[in-house]
């Protein structure tokens, strides 16, 4: 079993932090393209939600993402946990993105939406103030 | 990000090459919207040496499609597999006409 750890603040700026772990980590386990890209996109959408939105009215908190990623078994599993308000991204809606004119698309919303259609399995829970946020995918190609 | 600027007649195109993420996607919208308000009409958007597009880039297609309206236009050419994928995934490929190279997006 294969174990990446990476805790970044809640800053936008250490979203260059963030593509050089998924970088490392992909160079190191020999990822596909695709998984990379999946990978970054995942990462970023998530994480950027959270420094946007997730530690508004509690400033005084410790204020980190951790993001711990597992290769096992052809298996690969992320799990973020923070501690912004809670947030359950598995229950978001979906945005309505088919048989839309231009004009009546929303802008926005596509973040957590592109994260549940590119990973297998998504799973949440609030577990001692925190936000713990598990994806799993197979390592496909 | 790079997005550089060029002029086909009177179409304006924009070859963008790296990472189109929340990081500078904002800065690409200004860019492009600066060009709207100066009164450039048809945009093709050439994506060859765009390696990877998060919802923030995405987030910007939508506005300046919608900020041409029917005034303009906004082609898209040359996208990279896994770009393709996200268009594809977030219903992208039926609101933006997108061709396989930048000749017919321009003449088109």
């Amino acid at each position: 079993m294969n174990k990446k750890r990476i805790e970044i603040v809640n800053n936008l700026s250490e979203l260059e932090s963030l593509v050089a772990f998924v970088q490392k980590t992909s160079d190191e386990w020999n990822l596909s393209p695709k998984l990379r890209f999946n990978l970054n996109l995942v990462l970023e959408e998530l994480v950027t939600n959270t420094i946007s939105y997730g530690y508004h009215d509690i400033p005084n908190q410790d204020q980190t993402i951790n993001i711990v990623m597992v290769l096992d078994d052809g298996k690969l599993s992320i799990t973020i946990t923070d501690r912004a308000q809670a947030f359950n991204p598995v229950q978001k809606e979906d945005p309505s993105i088919h048989n839309k004119s231009i004009e009546e698309r929303e802008v926005g919303g596509l973040g957590i939406y592109l994260v549940k259609q590119l990973m297998d399995e998504i799973e949440y829970k609030r577990e001692d103030g925190q936000n713990v946020l598990v994806l799993r995918t197979e390592l496909k190609d | 990000m790079n997005c550089e600027v060029k002029t086909i007649v009177d179409v304006t195109v924009l070859s963008l090459s790296g990472r189109l993420d929340a990081s500078n996607s904002k800065e690409f919208e200004d860019q492009v919207v600066k060009l709207i308000d100066s009164g450039q009409k048809a945009f093709v958007a050439n994506l060859t040496g765009l390696d990877y597009i998060s919802s923030a880039g995405l987030r910007v297609f939508l506005l300046l499609i919608k900020k041409l309206g029917d005034k303009g236009y906004i082609h898209l050419c040359c996208l990279q597999e896994q770009v393709k994928e996200v268009f594809d995934i977030s219903g992208f490929t039926s609101i933006f006409q997108i061709f396989d190279d930048e000749d017919s997006a321009v003449e088109a």
